[in-house]
């Protein structure tokens, strides 16, 4: 990439990296990763220790790179002053979050605002009222938080995190321990912010990025293995996946199905098998168990 | 789902400025800690009690509002700073950084140092004491000093090291673990200064605190006034609190910030060291028994 195609990239993208890589000790968490993140939602894969929340962190601006250049919404993150400008406009939910001992969801999603500068109290008061609205806690407003479910203490952290619809939002396992009424409901509330955010979901639940995403990013090893779109994806496993009465020995990946069959998924199927439509899942289980080592690979490269 | 998600997008509408809305928050919070408020309840209670009887030996209600402003303000200001580090990938992400997050908590101090205030105001009205003599040797401008240092600057103090110290040590009981030490600290250099008060490194020693006492008593009308001026004295606790203050605030400063805290810690520790010599070497030559 030329320089004047990596500036024409950093003004155009809501987020661009360039080389990043993240070190811990001696452990390579990231290494060389290239992006460029547009508005829609763009969901992050890979399986434990990818790197997937060492990334996710360091577009949260919560952690800085080892190596290489990050920009979100043209400013960078490590220079302070430019890194307050980026959580102005950053909604960030983290894989872990604690929660004060007596607090509401109402009083801690109102302190959350205040430190996002909402400090006009009927205006804060609204928006607080708002987010809690749409992840279905209003009902929920003035219970403490610690008396909550794991679902509904994971939906408070999501409501800070849509305070004032920010342009950028970062989401680590939003859905976890979320119930699946209630995750419809906020793939409802990600899908429309996506018209003008750019929604970053890292999650282990394929069937989330393949209602919601256009795009995915799959991450093995601190490296990208996939950027490409959902269907990109999943058509690499047309042909892979079959039934069988029997787990079939060729498969990568088998596992019984609720018919008490055997759903099988490879990179080369036997002859006469009956092959069904892959999923997201399929086809990423595919990518994982594909090659033993296998080339970080870009959709328009590979 | 009601909620409108479009007609949100909008700028967070900036009233007055984030550190004034936090410490406003803070200080509401900090006002009904239950440490505190149990700290502040034992001090009217202490203060009131004082005033039924006459009172003969000012060293027996004093140390209260330092013990229950200062020490159970330290407490709860530490357990305030603590409380939100379980929430900090969330905070730590927010406009709002860590040196103007420690700043606004650094203002509940105020709750403690009004209360200490209103202390040396009762004590000072309404305290029926034997005599002027109660006081000791000391002017009446220097007894005020050391009611002063006694229970107002301690209430401004103790909650001003409990942020720094919730700001960096991870300890739960640190703060509990502190105020011991502290306790300890001054029942231990007075217990010298009861013995032998006047060689100037027992006045130094017994200085060495962020609280002292003046004062002994035997019998029942006896006073001896120690070395060491109170006035000085409040300059060596004022300069501590200043110390506090930047250790709480050097914990994620950036930059600017950083450097101008950094060169601030040193001026401020040698402005402490002098007062602290310049309080022992003031006040009276030696011990006035009378």
């Amino acid at each position: 990439m030329t320089t004047a195609t990596l500036e024409a990239s950093v003004t155009t993208a809501s987020i661009s990296m360039r080389g990043v890589g993240r070190v811990y000790g001696a452990t390579v968490a990231l290494a060389g990763v290239d992006l460029d993140l547009q508005p829609g939602v763009i969901g992050l894969l890979g399986p434990n220790g990818a790197g997937k929340t060492t990334l996710i962190r360091l577009l949260a601006t919560a952690l800085p790179p080892t190596e290489g250049e990050i920009h979100v919404l043209g400013r960078d993150p490590e220079v302070p002053a430019q890194r307050t400008g980026i959580r102005r406009r950053l909604g960030y939910l983290p894989q872990e979050v604690g929660f004060p001992r007596g607090f509401t969801a109402s009083t801690f999603v109102d302190y959350i605002a205040l430190l996002k500068e909402w400090t006009e109290l009927a205006a804060r008061h609204a928006e607080v009222r708002r987010v809690l609205d749409l992840v279905g806690l209003s009902d929920l407003a003035a219970k403490r938080i610690r008396a909550m479910s794991g679902g509904q203490r994971r939906r408070v952290a999501l409501a800070q995190a849509l305070l004032g619809s920010p342009p950028v939002l970062i989401l680590d396992e939003p859905t976890a321990g979320v119930d699946p009424e209630q995750r419809v409901t906020l793939r409802t509330v990600l899908a429309e912010l996506a018209r003008t955010s750019t929604v970053v979901l890292s999650t282990h639940q394929t069937e989330d990025i393949a209602a919601l995403c256009e795009r995915v990013i799959v991450l093995d090893r601190g490296r990208v293995r996939y950027d490409g779109s959902v269907t990109g994806l999943v058509a690499r496993a047309v042909g892979r996946v079959w039934l069988a009465d029997q787990p079939d020995p060729v498969a990568t990946v088998s596992w019984r199905t609720g018919t008490g069959r055997y759903r099988n998924v490879a990179a080369h199927a036997g002859d006469g098998v009956e092959h069904v439509e892959p999923s997201l899942e399929d086809a990423y289980l595919l990518l994982r168990g594909g090659s033993p080592e296998p080339e970080p690979t870009r959709e328009g490269a590979s | 789902m009601t909620a409108s998600l479009v007609a949100a997008r909008a700028e967070p509408v900036v009233g007055r400025s984030v550190f004034t809305a936090l410490a406003t928050r803070e200080l509401r919070r900090f006002a009904v800690n239950p440490v505190f408020l149990a700290g502040a309840a034992l001090t009217a209670v202490t203060v009131w009690n004082a005033g039924r009887t006459a009172v003969t030996e000012i060293d027996t209600v004093t140390p209260y509002p330092a013990i229950y402003l200062g020490g159970f303000g330290m407490m709860a200001a530490f357990w305030q700073t603590r409380s939100m580090r379980a929430s900090e990938p969330i905070v730590g992400t927010t406009p709002a950084t860590l040196p103007i997050r420690t700043a606004a908590l650094c203002t509940v101090a105020i709750v403690p140092f009004l209360c200490g205030v209103a202390s040396l105001i009762a004590l000072r009205l309404y305290l029926p004491v034997a005599g002027d003599w109660v006081y000791g040797a000391f002017s009446p401008s220097a007894r005020i000093a050391v009611l002063v240092e006694q229970t107002v600057l301690p209430a401004l103090g103790g909650p001003l090291l409990g942020v720094a110290l919730g700001r960096w040590v991870r300890f739960p009981g640190a703060a509990f673990g502190l105020f011991l030490i502290l306790y300890g600290w001054v029942t231990l250099v007075t217990i010298v200064s009861l013995t032998h008060p006047d060689p100037t490194q027992n006045v130094a020693l017994r200085l060495f605190a962020p609280f002292a006492f003046f004062t002994s008593y035997e019998n029942v009308t006896e006073v001896t006034t120690w070395r060491g001026s109170p006035w000085l004295f409040i300059g060596w606790q004022f300069a501590l609190c200043v110390i506090a203050v930047l250790a709480a605030l050097l914990r994620g400063a950036e930059s600017r910030v950083r450097f101008t805290i950094v060169r601030a810690l040193p001026m401020a520790g040698v402005a402490a060291v002098l007062l602290l010599v310049l309080a022992t070497g003031g006040g009276l030559a030696h011990a006035v028994r009378a």
